[in-house]
């Protein structure tokens, strides 16, 4: 496997044991865990082909022990990788040997709800969904909905600027985040936005939403809490090809109709997540749209009949609409669980590269060539609306040759993307996964310019340094 | 889609390095009409994007586009007009607050990070943004983001330089997402509720699942009898249904009645460009962002010591506030009162000398302090543009 | 995942069939967000991801495990919500049991775990001794305050001692093997699993299910020999005594499949339920049982199950009594049964309602509000706290150890809110007694109107 890992600093493990003695006295024993068994469980994410042990693994449960942990390990020299729940595809959370892991599972309560205000302070350790579990029976949700937000926690939905299936109508994590706080590398504390719509000064915020942990540890997060609409209704549109259906997005939006969410997935995705789901998805389609109206159910009649008719002048095959709150789960459980359904036939690795919508069926087609020139399989699933790709590619992680196949695929499928005038990375972070790639996208100057900017935070590169920018040419003020 | 006007942007760069050369700091302008915001310039060069013109990119069916840092806002509006589209933010315009003249350029909408009275459903121009480039203060040329709406590739600069008041760079070419306008919109007025109830009822309203796209109210005052307003957008058949379905909701407050069309689209042009304010021409105006349920207790402290005239938009989320601009025109009492809530307030109208001498934009504490000098330092390391506009010495 | 075996490791099927599950995980962490101890203790090592990758490690290096590795294992309910959640079917289930086994073989628990495990594995299954210790236990019930202070084992023992009645009941008839008839012309021919500690806490359970099925025309068999089900030493990791619990259940069964015949084995304790339907994976390699077991776990049905497929007898009184529906773990996601006996309940008039946060489990898990007081403890405050939300007037659920442990929140809280069996009130609503639970509360449901003008 191809990606590097900077070389340890072996003073650092040298000095392990005064490291973890310092850090006890910072801490509970049950923050602090040290044993090789259990740190072991702690060497990787959900990118699980690269793995390294870190030196300790502290679950700290207030602000104030981040802040102590923090300026301990800035004082010590010693790299913090935070964590939240570990669901990185990028490897965002993957640990050094010369690391400790910092993880935020344990500060999970929700510390204020204001309705009225539309605005929910939590700790930054609650999983996605628990926010909105936490406010749904006054009508309430937390808007941006990764696949993963049954697990993934708002601190890693900062850290990686965490979009979803619904971002088309709601924005992704930083259009609807109002304040952080954060503790700094040196253990200060900073409030950065508050409970109201704009914050003083530069937009700190917008810059620490999407950092991959490099800037601080945020701690806790104020949240925007949305009225949920009347009722939703998602409906499976089968088409026989997936120009077919991308022309069908194409011509909906070319339409002025923003659906709450438009899904696609290719024929192989569509037979994986029938198998878990049982959702009614058409397993005689080669491509489908998920899309989903919300409102009175008089308005999404209206808004349907709209779309049908789109969707009929492009060859849709089948249409069929959710009938009950069942099937709408059902739908919605297919499409979020389809990574780790692929897990029942393969493994796999997930590209997250956007491209202009118009590039659809190009791209589509060329991701099909690249894939089947490294003689592998390709499931497709993605964000229509917004041309963010997720082709997941097929492989036997226990064969090291495939292996490195499946991640140069990727790498060209990522480059593709970029050529067309897309991106690396649409909602999943660079991580370790694409940091090698970021020359494609940046001039040294784009690169120099960003990491100046980081340094401003961490001028040691203590936070989460493996990620993100290339291991060489690294700038500190 | 044409290439970026290269030319343009190689002058802008060229000045740029002969300013670091000379060591003349330069004020950032598009056409100027907002260069009575902030500390008064401390620059004796000017620097104009006004050149730099021209929509570079516009794919409707992606809903994206990019244009110069010196195209006019009107020209972009109209582009996105013809086919039926619209900037989602609703960017106010200043010059009737401001008494300025001329057209305001796109990249002067993106360093002032504006907004209207959408911001409460689509976000303020940082929202919509999602590519940018910019010369920063060592003469280089930078890009940030690009023209998909889902990119968290790398640092998001868009964000940081979006409402940085020129104090990074100088933007050459923007990049926005865009939606589709929409059919119908039509305004519930309720009259005659207070600040407090007012508010009540916004919450209301926006709390509801109808998409309140503009929630404003204005007090007795402002307007003869108060009137608290309620904007709904979309289609035909879902604002019949909506506009029904809110009143009844809302009915609890007061009966409401409703305007559509022009005189809708008026109302909200004046919320946005806060023109009940203009007059008297010498006063200051403030602006105010706060958590709405906070407002009117914030306005009755203020009232203790100051004669103002206000009104609210976003639901009480933001109070517009006029008052004589004498001593320093409010500052210390509007900011005491706003100690420990979160708000933060902008001397928006001001005349220069008092916006020399007090924090024109809430002041920072100490930490963010230093954050921001060094990010100012990372962009512009010799203080070439628009020094101390935002904060004195940064 | 990616997988570390050595080929000689992967000829024993243990290991073979270990490897298969680990090769589907795709460490995607979705479990974490389901699994009561993580959402408790917030440390991966306390979820289904950190022990998966705990027990990889070990069954990779065929090492014996560490006190850590048995620390986050022990730690695991077995409540099996992580299989539901999902999405990539790794079979949980057969992993920690594999690991729980080979910890049992390769680790040394401390003197005093190992005599605290021992009685129970001696005791909880065995009807008779369990009937003597708990008498023994409403006698030390007197000593708690003293008793809670030992070092190592006072907290299980003062757990123990408070889950334990102050009474119990004669012997119940049914826990003589016998044949009961059904009435008029016989529909139906099951086996009744009378179970182990169940008969003596609770014999009206059993009581109502022959009653329902005997109005129903379904003969019920208790075979000789039958007993428990060895779920209870099969979670402690000793796979010997499991299976030859299993084994006497199997050869039971199977006698008298082939003798006058079996639709069904009814099971009303979910937790055996789970068991009972693992046998087929449990002796898969076992040439000369395996076949047999596979035909148990084919005939194994929860009651709900069987009464789903099969028409109730009319009710003969009316209810609209709100019920919190409590689904066990082993019911929900052992055996994914989910909507059945809602729907029962449903049909018989009750109002019925989910418990808020119902996937979590209440902390009960077979032995484990025993050896694990402190996380049991708190899931059960949880778990009393979100079924108080809803106000129910009755608590119906399928798994007695969930009735004793949420029985125990609710006197805690001083809640006298009835907990029973899901077959009680069907049996009360279509001809049965009033279950002793309901009649303590006062609840009444009248007589149908149809039941009168029959009359």
């Amino acid at each position: 496997m191809g990606i590097a890992f900077p070389i340890p600093d072996n003073a650092i493990i040298l000095r392990r044991e005064a490291i973890i003695s310092g850090l006890s006295a910072l801490i509970p024993p049950e923050s602090l865990i040290t044993s090789e068994d259990e740190r072991r469980a702690f060497e990787t994410d959900a990118l699980t082909s690269y793995r390294r042990m870190p030196l300790a693994v502290v679950l700290p449960t207030t602000t104030e022990e981040v802040a102590a942990i923090l300026a301990f390990c800035n004082e010590n020299g010693v790299k913090v990788v935070p964590r939240g729940a570990g669901t990185s595809l990028a490897g965002g959370a993957i640990p050094q040997e010369d690391a400790i892991v910092l993880g935020v599972g344990k500060m999970n309560k929700v510390l204020d709800i204001n309705f009225g205000d539309r605005t929910m302070r939590v700790q930054s350790g609650i999983t996605n969904l628990a926010i909105s579990a936490e406010v749904a029976h006054k009508g309430f949700f937390y808007a941006p909905d990764p696949s993963s937000q049954l697990a993934c926690t708002i601190a890693g939905n900062i850290a990686m600027n965490s979009g979803g299936a619904h971002c088309l109508r709601y924005g992704v994590t930083t259009n609807n985040i109002l304040g952080v706080r954060m503790v700094l590398i040196d253990g200060t504390v900073v409030d950065i936005g508050s409970d109201a719509m704009d914050a003083q000064g530069l937009d700190l915020l917008g810059l620490i939403i999407g950092s991959e942990g490099q800037l601080g540890v945020v701690t806790e997060a104020i949240v925007r809490i949305l009225p949920m609409a009347e009722g939703a209704r998602p409906v499976l549109f089968g088409f026989e090809t997936s120009e077919e259906a991308g022309a069908c997005v194409a011509a909906i939006i070319g339409a002025g109709i923003i659906p709450v969410a438009m899904e696609f997935m290719d024929k192989p995705a569509i037979e994986i997540c029938e198998a878990f789901a049982h959702a009614g998805y058409p397993l005689d389609a080669g491509a489908l749209l998920i899309i989903e109206v919300e409102g009175s159910d008089a308005e999404m009649d209206a808004m349907l009949k709209k779309i049908v008719t789109i969707a009929k002048k492009h060859g849709v095959k089948t249409v069929k609409e959710s009938k009950s709150a069942t099937e709408t789960a059902a739908i919605w459980k297919g499409r979020k669980s389809a990574f780790g359904a692929t897990g029942r036939i393969a493994d796999y690795i997930c590209m997250d590269g956007t491209i202009p919508t118009g590039q659809l069926p190009y791209v589509l087609r060329r991701i099909d060539e690249i894939v089947k020139s490294y003689g592998l399989r390709v499931a497709n699933v993605f964000h229509a609306g917004d041309g963010n790709l997720h082709p997941l590619i097929l492989y036997n992680c226990n064969d090291p040759e495939e292996a490195n196949k499946a991640e140069e695929a990727g790498n060209d499928i990522l480059k593709l993307c970029v050529e067309v005038g897309g991106c690396l990375t649409g909602e999943h972070g660079v991580g370790i996964e694409k940091r090698d790639l970021m020359r494609h996208q940046f001039t040294d100057i784009d690169l120099g310019q960003q990491m100046r900017v980081r340094a401003v935070f961490d001028p040691k590169w203590l936070l989460n340094p493996a990620k993100v920018f290339p291991l060489d040419g690294r700038i500190s003020p | 889609m044409s290439a970026p006007s290269l030319f343009a942007e190689q002058e802008l760069i060229d000045s740029v390095h002969a300013a670091l050369k000379a060591a003349t700091p330069l004020s950032i302008i598009g056409s100027g009409t907002k260069s009575q915001i902030g500390r008064p310039a401390q620059s004796d060069k000017t620097l104009s994007t006004s050149a730099l013109t021209g929509i570079t990119l516009h794919e409707p069916a992606e809903m994206v586009i990019a244009a110069r840092s010196g195209t006019p806002l009107a020209e972009v509006e109209r582009r996105l007009a013809d086919k039926k589209q619209m900037l989602p933010f609703e960017p106010m315009d200043y010059r009737p607050l401001l008494g300025s003249a001329g057209e305001p350029t796109i990249g002067g909408v993106v360093a002032a990070n504006l907004s209207g009275p959408r911001r409460i459903m689509a976000g303020a121009c940082r929202d919509s943004l999602i590519g940018v480039r910019l010369v920063n203060g060592k003469g280089e040329l930078v890009k940030s983001g690009g023209r998909v709406m889902k990119n968290v590739t790398g640092l998001d600069l868009v964000k940081l330089v979006c409402g940085s008041w020129g104090t990074l760079g100088v933007l050459t070419e923007v990049t926005f997402k865009v939606l589709p306008k929409p059919q119908r919109s039509a305004t519930l007025v309720l009259h005659g509720l207070d600040d407090a109830n007012a508010i009540a009822a916004l919450s209301a309203g926006l709390g509801s699942p109808f998409e309140v796209s503009g929630a404003a109210h204005l007090p007795n005052g402002v307007e003869r009898v108060s009137a608290t307003l309620l904007r709904l957008e979309g289609f035909d058949e879902q604002i019949t249904y909506r506009l029904d379905a809110l009143k009844k909701q809302l009915h609890r407050f007061a009966a409401a009645d409703y305007v559509e069309g022009a005189r809708s689209a008026a109302l909200w042009r004046s919320v946005r460009d806060a023109t009940f304010l203009v007059e008297p021409r010498e006063n200051a105006v403030w602006r105010i962002s706060i958590a709405p349920s906070k407002a009117a207790k914030i306005i009755a402290e203020i009232k203790k010591s100051l004669t103002i005239r206000h009104f609210y938009d976003w639901g009480g989320g933001l109070i517009w506030l006029s008052l004589p601009a004498t001593g320093d025109a409010g500052a210390a009492a509007i900011r005491s009162a706003l100690f420990g809530t979160g708000g933060y307030a902008t001397l928006v109208r001001g005349p220069a000398d008092i916006r020399a001498a007090i924090d024109v934009f809430e002041p920072l504490s100490p930490a963010l302090r230093v954050l921001t000098a060094g990010i100012k330092q990372s962009f512009d390391p010799d203080g070439l543009f628009n020094p101390g506009r935002m904060i004195a010495g940064i | 995942m990616q997988t570390n075996f050595t080929p000689e490791a992967l000829e024993n099927p243990a290991m073979q069939a270990s490897e298969k599950i680990l090769r589907t995980c795709v460490h995607c962490g979705f479990c974490t967000a389901t699994c009561p101890t993580y959402l408790l203790l917030g440390d991966e090592l306390d979820s289904p991801r950190g022990r998966i990758y705990l027990i990889k490690d070990m069954l990779e290096n065929n090492r014996p495990a560490t006190p850590q590795v048995v620390k986050h294992v022990d730690r695991c309910l077995s409540c099996l919500s992580c299989m539901t959640t999902c999405p990539s079917g790794v079979n949980y289930m057969h992993l920690v049991d594999h690991a729980r086994s080979h910890i049992e073989k390769t680790h040394r628990r401390s003197f005093s775990d190992r005599v605290f495990r021992g009685i129970l594995a001696a005791v909880l299954p065995y009807p008779n001794r369990f009937r003597v210790a708990l008498l023994g236990a409403a006698i030390a019930k007197v000593f708690t305050p003293v008793l809670r202070h030992l070092p190592g084992i006072g907290a299980r023992i003062e757990a123990m001692l408070s889950l334990a009645p102050r009474m119990i009941g004669g012997r119940s008839p049914l826990e003589r093997p016998q044949i009961v008839s059904s009435e008029g012309p016989r529909r139906a021919r099951v086996a009744l699993l009378t179970g182990c500690a169940q008969p003596v806490l609770n014999p009206g359970i059993n009581e109502a299910t022959v009653r329902l099925l005997n109005r129903m025309s379904v003969e019920i068999v208790i075979p000789k020999d039958e007993g428990c089900c060895g779920a209870l030493v099969h979670h402690m990791g000793h796979e010997a005594e499991s299976h030859s619990f299993a084994k006497k259940n199997i050869a039971a069964w199977i006698s008298e499949s082939e003798g006058e015949g079996l639709d069904a084995i009814i099971i009303t304790a979910s937790g055996c339920g789970t068991t009972i339907k693992d046998y087929d994976f449990m002796f898969r390699n076992d040439p000369e049982w395996a076949e047999k077991a596979a035909k148990v776990s084919m005939l194994a049905k929860d009651i709900t199950e069987f009464l789903a497929t099969h028409e109730l007898p009319a009710t003969t009184r009316a209810t609209n009594h709100t019920v919190a529906y409590h689904s066990a773990c082993s019911m929900q996601h052992g055996q994914q049964i989910r909507d059945e006996p809602k729907k029962l309940l449903k049909s018989v008039g009750f109002n019925v309602k989910d418990v808020p946060e119902g996937h979590i489990c209440c902390g009960s898990a077979g032995t484990y509000n025993i050896l694990q007081p402190e996380i049991a403890g708190k899931l059960r405050s949880r778990k009393v706290a979100n079924i108080q939300k809803i106000v129910p007037e009755i608590i119906a659920t399928g798994n007695l150890g969930c009735m004793t442990q949420i029985g125990k929140g609710l006197s805690d809280t001083n809640d006298s809110t009835p907990i029973v069996h899901t077959v009680e009130l069907l049996d009360w609503i279509t001809g049965g007694p009033t279950p002793k639970a309901i009649e303590k509360a006062g609840l009444k449901a009248d007589i149908a109107i149809n039941t009168l003008a029959a009359e």
